[in-house]
């Protein structure tokens, strides 16, 4: 059981590597000849996509750290692919930089005209600044970079030494770990989104996002643990069981996602305040009404009555379809937030909406995919392995 | 601890060693055919008089009405909807560890599941008092609900306060169920134990039959599952609801959309601080220091941490908010928290429901039963104030400075106030003396080689 060769990846995601590299390849060549033709356009259906595939790394760090925290059986399987994604953070970082380059473009707190022309905006401007809003970023990532970077540091150690220390450190990174993802998350959802529009405010914001990034990082596991179960040595020891418990932690985080968005509707359209409601006002009319139709029903509708059965949960290849909606409809959700800041008249799809999330997804997947061809599949000397596998 | 003990994954015991089926059945059944012990009768008759206490001051306001509690202008809402929030969320953590731990399969859970239900819903009947003799006429009580009347009158739907009559009576309904479906098989047993005609015949009745063939159990373990499924979204709408009450008002300082998610830890929090504040003693007087564990305490301690942070980050984001909004309105709200005339509830809220509780981070402070109830009291009184904060200061200083006031309670909100902590009180020593307090037959199924259930 302890031979780390015997975990390593399939042949297979070599491949698999190579085409997500090119994939990413060609969606970043048609997104940069897009930005040649329209710069704004660009930048906002980029910032949409980092948004989505950002989301996927941090929603797998916090479950990571949820997973070492509680020490449930559940995360080990998967304890590789989270780790996967908390290590694209540095990527991450650096692919923020177009969105850095586009500031103005994208928020009118940036734009020295609009805050000339606007006395509120002037008053937010010691928060909302390029210079402030740069370094809040590099904080972000400094800070959950690094406690990742720890955290998977000492999972991997783990792996070759077998030092029965490892768990208990990590399970002491973890407590500190989660509550200041929380706190960088709920700051970095004002940056990111909720300043598109500046005089907007709400103090759920941060644990929607925070939801958001739960459904996505179990999203795309399901995912990853269907292609690893398809092929060995993974799919010697992958079982109903793993599916299913993913399957009701999936429809934990869709619910805890539908609760945060609906309990933020109902209080706003209950207050109808002018400065509140104008949020939500944008984005129930024309185009996007249809797409805020389409997240109560297809983010959480949906998925809740399927995810109700316990059959589907353990079928891995049904399940994985409600997980791919979700990613779908991870997007939908972000895009439905960022866009009608940009496009007040009303929904307005652009190819590079398409080109961007492709692109950068398969930019960001190959680097997924680079760790775990690089490291053993299981965490192989983790004390509480033994329960997680199934029985002889 | 050396380093072998930490290579091996072990889950310290939830029951101590060396008990059968038999010695778990003697020591909790026994408490109740034992003579009641003297100490028993202070305490009952201690939370009578508070009983009476409180039945003085129902009656006062029957006479009189809602004048003589602190009510004013700008202040309409005071102790009746705080008390009411409190006992309310308290009852909650009964629920969670009852219906959530047991689908997610903690079985530490089962030897204090059965006083945490008893506890709710002893809190929830204290809570549903308020609304009632708030409304003035708790006569007229009924008009809340809906129903065909030649007034043609309906109550608002869109009012949350409504929502509150059908959540809060749900609840109770549920709770109420969720207990005595548990209870079935430890009355069967008080039957076939007890020694005396008058007993055997009233447990006999209530146990309903129960002989624990296999079809019961069958019946038993589908009921109960699928009631612990029904309790558990009621944990989170319950309070969600009762956030709404404030929250979908434009009053600044209840119009957060944090709230609901900060209300439903915030009574979680209040509901384990209360759980602790009720074991720690219990298990002392009883001797139960087998059944409920120092695991137990610690992991009590680590839910009050848990959601104690949750709480901490709520009024982090209102603080931040208030902040970033630039909402002249808001900012005022806060800084009037902080420095105003009730600055002094503010802080020791914060000295409370934060401060206090991060000394749990230290292992040595939860499993020491005297610290860790020490804390759980703190929170008591730091969740209490957080609801007074949240009601009064918020309304004391709305929109207009010509109606500002302040507002505090009067001898009969607090004989209202601790009337019902003494009904409660009463309550739970009636529960101890005649039913048993931990589920005897669950005990059975976690000692060590009685793992009947899955």
């Amino acid at each position: 059981m302890s031979e780390r060769s015997t975990w390593s990846a399939p042949a297979e995601l070599a491949q698999l590597e190579r085409k997500l590299w090119m994939i990413g390849g060609a969606g970043a060549l048609l997104s940069i000849l897009g930005a040649l033709l329209d710069r704004a356009q660009a930048v906002q259906s980029y910032l949409v996509a980092w948004l989505l595939w950002a989301g996927v790394a941090f929603g797998c760090f916090a479950v990571m750290v949820l997973h070492h925290l509680s020490r449930g059986g559940w995360g080990l399987m998967v304890r590789r692919v989270f780790e996967a994604a908390t290590k694209t953070m540095p990527l991450l970082a650096i692919l923020f930089v177009p969105v850095l380059l586009g500031l103005p473009h994208l928020y009118s707190w940036a734009d020295p005209e609009a805050v000339a022309a606007s006395e509120y905006l002037q008053q937010k401007t010691n928060y909302l600044n390029a210079s402030f809003f740069t370094l809040r970023f590099v904080a972000y990532f400094v800070i959950l970079g690094g406690l990742g970077w720890l955290i998977c540091r000492r999972s991997l150690e783990q792996d070759a030494t077998g030092d029965p220390r490892l768990a208990r450190r990590m399970q002491r990174l973890a407590g500190p770990s989660l509550g200041i993802y929380v706190l960088v998350a709920t700051l970095a959802a004002v940056d990111w989104i909720m300043s598109l529009d500046p005089l907007w405010y709400s103090s759920l914001f941060g644990v929607y996002f925070v939801g958001g990034h739960g459904v996505s990082a179990f999203a795309f596991v399901i995912l990853a643990a269907l292609w690893l179960s398809k092929r060995q040595p993974m799919s010697r020891v992958f079982t109903h069981r793993h599916f299913h418990d993913y399957g009701k932690l999936l429809f934990a985080f869709v619910m805890l996602w539908a609760y945060f968005a609906l309990s933020q509707l109902l209080i706003i359209w209950s207050g109808n305040l002018a400065e509140e409601i104008t949020w939500y006002f944008e984005r129930i009319q024309g185009g996007w009404k249809y797409l805020g139709m389409a997240l109560g029903l297809l983010h959480f509708g949906l998925p809740f009555l399927l995810l109700l059965s316990r059959n589907l949960k353990r079928d891995a290849r049904r399940l994985a379809i409600v997980a791919a909606l979700l990613l779908v409809l991870r997007w939908v959700d972000l895009y439905w937030q960022v866009g009608p800041a940009f496009h007040h008249g009303g929904l307005a799809l652009h190819w590079l909406d398409l080109t961007t999330v492709v692109g950068l997804g398969g930019i960001w997947l190959a680097a997924v995919a680079r760790f775990l061809g690089r490291h053993s599949l299981l965490p192989i000397n983790d004390p509480h392995l033994e329960e997680a596998l199934p029985g002889d | 601890m050396s380093v072998d003990d930490r290579m091996v994954p072990h889950k310290p015991a939830v029951i101590a060693p060396g008990h059968t089926s038999a010695t778990v059945s003697d020591q909790i059944g026994e408490i109740v055919f034992r003579k009641t012990p003297r100490w028993w009768y202070f305490a009952f008759g201690g939370s009578f008089v508070l009983v009476m206490l409180l039945l003085m001051a129902l009656t006062k306001l029957l006479v009189e009405g809602t004048g003589i509690w602190g009510l004013n202008n700008p202040v309409g809402w005071g102790f009746a909807i705080i008390n009411f929030v409190w006992w309310i969320g308290i009852g909650h953590a009964g629920t969670l560890i009852s219906a959530i731990l047991l689908l997610l399969r903690q079985e530490w859970r089962t030897s204090i599941n059965r006083f945490a239900e008893a506890m709710t819903l002893f809190a929830v009947a204290c809570a549903g008092l308020y609304p009632l003799i708030h409304v003035g006429r708790p006569w007229l009580a009924y008009w809340l609900l809906p129903y065909p009347n030649t007034m043609g009158m309906w109550p608002q739907f869109r009012s949350p306060l409504v929502w509150d009559v059908f959540a809060v009576s749900t609840y109770a309904t549920v709770s109420l169920l969720f207990w005595y479906v548990g209870l079935i098989p430890d009355l069967a047993t008080l039957r076939d134990r007890s020694r005396s005609p008058l007993k055997q015949k009233i447990y006999g009745m209530l146990a309903m039959g129960w002989r624990g063939s296999a079809a019961h159990w069958h019946n038993y373990e589908t009921a109960y599952l699928l009631l612990a499924g029904l309790a558990t979204p009621l944990v989170v709408s319950v309070h969600t609801v009762v956030s709404f009450d404030f929250a979908v008002g434009q009053l600044p300082g209840w119009h957060a959309t944090i709230f609901p998610p900060y209300f439903v830890a915030g009574a979680i929090f209040a509901g384990f601080a209360m759980v602790l504040t009720l074991a720690i003693p219990l298990r002392a007087v009883f001797n139960l220091h087998d059944f409920i564990t120092i695991r137990h305490i610690q992991n009590m301690c680590k839910v009050m941490l848990a959601t104690g942070l949750i709480v901490a980050y709520g009024y982090l984001v209102e603080i931040f908010m208030a902040w970033y909004s630039g909402h002249w309105l808001e900012q005022f709200m806060i800084l009037n928290r902080i420095t105003g005339p009730y600055r002094y509830h503010w802080w020791a809220l914060i000295l409370c429901n934060i401060l206090v509780v991060q000394l749990l981070w230290i292992r040595r402070v939860r499993t020491n039963p005297v610290t860790a109830w020490i804390i759980a009291m703190f929170v008591n009184v730091g969740m209490w104030l957080e609801r007074f904060v949240i009601v009064v200061t918020s309304l004391h200083r709305d929109f207009l400075p010509s109606s500002w006031g302040m507002y505090s309670g009067t001898f009969w909100d607090w004989a209202t106030f601790i009337g019902s902590i003494g009904l409660f009180l009463a309550l739970l020593f009636l529960f101890l003396r005649f039913l048993p307090m931990i589920s005897i037959f669950e005990m059975r199924t976690i000692l060590p080689k009685g793992e009947s259930k899955s």
